[in-house]
């Protein structure tokens, strides 16, 4: 009985067609990036504005059902994957530029806008929306702000956190809420930095301001070449340390630049263990200036060769190969995985090194391609997955990089976000009290635990599970009533 | 949704037991004697009488923590303090109770160069940490002007000249040591640049205003001192062309290390103030520039030719260390400037913030509204990220020019909400803006309130403060 009156009550507040029911219309929903997980929702909706938002939010918190927000699909750790009890949310109806304030640079735009649209729309001005994940072309801004998203220049220019003004939320129970202000700072708790990041967990987006950055003159890329990764992940240290914050500091190892070089023939040195990939961006002064002074210290850092793109044309090649160094890994590898781990930069030769020892220990190969300015790992795990037990190894090796990385005083995911994929990682980065925080606030938010059920934030029993803390210490669990998601 | 916020006044038993027991504990670092209580019971806004039974003098995260469960668990307030510089009522004890002090957790307890990060504890002072790590070639930017302390400024979100280039105490800490209500310590945020696993809790105690719990270490952004700092002046006939002249520099993308506004009136009590020579009583804007020389040099040619379109006089540089202090000194004094102009006045400060496309605009109205009042003002402000603050000067003894004092503070504030903006862009909320964040946020205030219930059951961390009780 319970569930026809949900899907009448959703019908009267959303156009038919927005409405999805039948297995072949939910069949497209049943996964995001992490295709290995897979479910069907008991239903999709794609609302059209903020008020049918609303409205869906008060009927499935009358009905408490839970509800799973999804954007472009592209996040990598499993965060729009459906429940069958749940209602999914698509913003794929809300892709509207709101306005734009070219002297104040921002824009406000729909969950459902691309990031890359942003940009588009905004060019004219000479503005830019900063962040750029790698599937900018496909994300959204809402899945952006769920993941706290960032990319190639988020060193020089932030995550999205640092690129959001405010946000006009839908809770759980249908209220609408302002977060943050036009302004440089706004009253109170800072609960759109809790709603940046959080997965879908504490509520729906439905506006975004963001902060534009005006394009700069003019960027140029020095390609260095390190004889051994770690002499490359000293040299990141050596260039920061040196006060540069280049716009954008990659770096690819050896077999990552060959399964690259194969396929979009970007020019790098395949002799070399390593390639660092620094961007400069500013005026013509401010540009000769810093790749002056980042070539010296690569140099000292013991570079082996370094060249500097000479146009635009030179430069987009340099970064095309990084850009598309996942698909090329698909090339050489029936399966990749792909990890997020981030890390102080300073141990990255210690981290790389160890990576290095893994790989010969599981057997797999591994492709090294990151944002190595922030510390930001990207391991691709290459396995087959037909091969039996290739896959566990995969997981296994993947599980101990994370680890590696909260021991050396990093986190599980720099930019990829929790979902279900690092769930159990959780529990060796925060100790019960973080996470009892974590679920007070969820509780303050949606007491109910309504929003992108078992997601993000382990529950201490799953902790306990996972073996890696210790409940129990002669002492009851805390907070042992708090919900389960 | 959420229900009210209560606290009742303790009663004198408890108080007298907790003082009791933390004499026992603490010894000479506990002290109840007036003179310290008093100094305790107000920052340096307008004086609000209330003062704590006691104030304390930990040395350590445990400490601290013992100190925060005792409380708890005798439901008797505590209140954080750190140099007592903030504006809006946060330190004033509302319900008595206990003050713990950070000045003796003074320890930069680390700092890695390759990382641009640091560690220390609560109470040491930015300028303290700047002499520290002054070897390292790197330098902490926050500078809110006063010399407070890290966890004040944590605690209030604090920002200040520099905002505009490197952004407030939000953008600049990485993670925090907090010691919540039920006495356990928790460390919030890794050394990592950036980390998308769960909540932002850090950033929920950043500008808690200690009433989430206290703040005892910070984790900081570093930055690597610029090559070249070059400060320089303009003065201008009209203000809306000192305005206009920041927003055309913010729009092209002038990465201005500081960009202040001083109107002809702050001007003038500056020059009388601190003694500046060769300036006139003119709408001036304070600027400095970081980086490389011929970076610099190229900033500056930007600006030139902007300010010369909008009717600029020439520059007045300041590159050696001594004359930039001099000028900044001059610019972070400008409230005493003002009150030294106004003798046997009293004066508060509005602190609008707003896009800068609705900078000029904000600027003009609340011009009007001073004019209107017939009282002395000054208009001062951080423009380059659309802050400015207008300094509101009365006779205490006058009802009348109080009144109007009131009323064009409360337009003031009116007119920045109506433009998108806020009516406290640094100073917080404490107990003078609990009605501004009812007006600017609705049904978010609810949300806030529930999560300050859920952190913090008992209401016993500054109680009264940052969220409206109901």
């Amino acid at each position: 009985m319970k569930a026809p009156s949900l899907f009448e009550e959703l019908a009267n507040v959303l156009p038919r067609e927005n409405l999805k029911i039948a297995e072949e219309d939910l069949r497209p929903y049943e996964c995001d990036g992490l295709s290995m997980y897979r479910a069907l929702p008991k239903c999709v909706v794609l609302p059209e504005d903020e008020k049918q938002i609303a409205e869906v939010m008060r009927i499935c918190h009358a009905h408490r059902v839970s509800v799973i927000a999804r954007g472009a699909g592209t996040g990598l750790s499993g965060g729009a994957m459906p429940d069958p009890n749940s209602v999914v949310l698509s913003t794929a109806k809300m892709m509207k530029i709101i306005d734009i304030d070219p002297l104040a640079c921002m824009a406000r735009v729909q969950p459902g806008v691309r990031n890359l649209a942003i940009s588009e729309a905004v060019s004219q001005y000479g503005l830019y929306y900063a962040p750029d994940p790698s599937s900018q072309i496909a994300c959204t801004i809402g899945g952006n702000v769920a993941e706290n998203s960032g990319g190639v220049h988020c060193l020089k220019y932030g995550l999205t956190i640092h690129n959001v003004k405010k946000l006009r939320v839908v809770l759980m129970n249908g209220e609408i809420v302002t977060l943050g202000s036009d302004g440089l700072d706004s009253l109170g708790y800072d609960l759109m930095a809790l709603m940046i990041g959080s997965e879908g967990l504490l509520g729906i987006v439905t506006e975004v301001t963001v902060k534009l950055t005006p394009k700069p003159k003019l960027a140029q890329v020095a390609m260095a070449s390190f004889a051994s990764v770690e002499t490359a992940g000293a040299a990141v240290g050596e260039i920061i340390a040196a006060g540069i914050i280049p716009g954008g500091l990659e770096m690819m190892d050896k077999i990552a630049t060959e399964a690259v070089e194969g396929f979009v023939h970007a020019g790098y040195d395949l002799n070399a263990a390593a390639i660092l990939l620094c961007e400069s961006d500013g005026t013509p002064e401010e540009v000769a200036d810093e790749i002056a002074r980042v070539s010296d210290v690569l140099r000292n850092a013991g570079a082996t060769d370094i060249k500097i793109s000479e146009n635009e044309e030179q430069r987009a090649r340099y970064w095309s190969g990084r850009k598309n160094a996942f698909p090329a890994t698909g090339r050489i590898s029936p399966d990749y995985y792909c990890m997020d781990g981030t890390i102080p930069r300073r141990e990255l030769p210690r981290v790389l090194n160890e990576i290095e020892r893994l790989s010969a220990k599981y057997n797999l190969r591994c492709a090294n391609v990151f944002h190595a300015g922030d510390g930001n790992l990207h391991p691709l795990i290459m396995f087959d997955a037909n091969v039996p037990g290739e896959l566990q190894r995969a997981e296994d090796f993947g599980a101990e990089i994370l680890e590696l990385c909260v021991e050396v005083g990093g986190t599980i995911t720099g930019e990829h976000g929790v979902g279900i994929e690092k769930i159990n990682q959780m529990c060796v980065q925060f100790s019960p009290k973080e996470l009892t925080r974590m679920h007070e606030i969820k509780h303050a938010f949606d007491e109910h635990a309504l929003l992108n059920p078992g997601k993000a934030v382990p529950t201490l029993h799953r902790c306990a599970e996972f073996g890696k803390m210790k409940v129990s210490q002669g002492k009851p669990m805390p907070f042992a009533d708090l919900e389960r998601f | 949704m959420s229900s009210a916020l209560v606290f009742e006044r303790p009663t004198e038993h408890a108080v007298a037991t907790t003082v009791d027991a933390l004499k026992k504990s603490y010894g000479d670092r506990a002290v109840t004697t007036h003179a310290i209580r008093e100094q305790h019971s107000h920052g340096e806004g307008m004086q609000d009488a209330g003062m704590p039974d006691v104030v304390v003098f930990p040395e350590t995260n445990e400490e601290v923590a013992s100190i925060v469960k005792f409380c708890n668990q005798a439901r008797i307030p505590v209140i954080a303090f750190g140099t007592g510089t903030s504006l809006e009522g946060h330190l004033k004890a509302l319900y008595g109770g206990v003050c713990i002090d950070m000045s003796r957790m003074t320890k930069v307890l680390e700092t890695n160069i390759e990382d641009l990060d640091c560690r220390v504890q609560a109470g040491v002072t930015r300028e303290q940490l700047n002499t520290e790590i002054r070897h390292t070639g790197l330098f902490f930017p926050i500078d809110p002007g006063a010399n407070a302390s890290i966890g004040g400024m944590s605690a209030t979100r604090a920002s200040g000249t520099n905002a505009v280039r490197y952004g407030t105490m939000r953008d600049n800490i990485l993670g925090l040591t907090v010691v919540t209500p039920d006495g356990r310590i928790i460390k919030t945020g890794t050394r990592a640049r950036k980390s998308s696993a769960g909540y932002d809790l850090t950033r929920l105690y950043v500008g808690s205003e200690g009433t989430l719990g206290i703040i005892t270490e910070i984790q900081l952004k570093l930055y690597g001192v610029p090559e070249r700092i070059s400060a320089a002046v303009c003065q201008f006939d009209e203000l809306p062309n000192a305005v206009n002249t920041v927003i055309t520099a913010m729009q092209m993308g002038i990465p201005m290390a500081r960009i202040e506004l001083l109107d002809s009136v702050q001007m003038d009590a500056c020059i009388k103030y601190s003694k500046l020579e060769g300036f006139a009583a003119k709408p001036t804007l304070f600027m400095e520039f970081h980086g490389t020389d011929a970076y610099v040099a190229e900033q500056i040619e930007q600006m030139k030719s902007i300010t010369g379109d909008f009717g600029g006089s020439d520059y007045r540089f300041a590159d050696k260390q001594e004359d930039r202090t001099k000028l900044w000194k001059a610019r972070h004094d400008a409230y005493w400037a003002g009150m030294a102009y106004t003798p046997g006045k009293q004066a508060f400060a509005t602190d609008s913030c707003v896009p800068i496309s609705r900078l000029a605009d904000c600027i003009a109205a609340a011009k009007a509204e001073v004019d209107k009042s017939g009282l002395v003002c000054m208009i001062v402000g951080h423009v380059g990220d659309g802050n400015f603050h207008v300094q509101i000067t009365f006779d205490p003894n006058d009802k009348d020019e109080r009144a109007r004092a009131d009323r064009v503070a409360e337009r003031i504030a009116h007119i920045a909400i109506e433009m998108g903006g806020t009516c406290t862009g640094e100073h917080g909320i404490g107990i003078h803006k609990l009605d501004a964040l009812k007006a600017e946020h609705g049904e978010a205030v609810d949300v806030m309130r529930t999560i300050k219930k859920a952190l913090d059951p008992n209401n016993v961390m500054n109680p009264g403060k940052t969220i409206p009780m109901r």
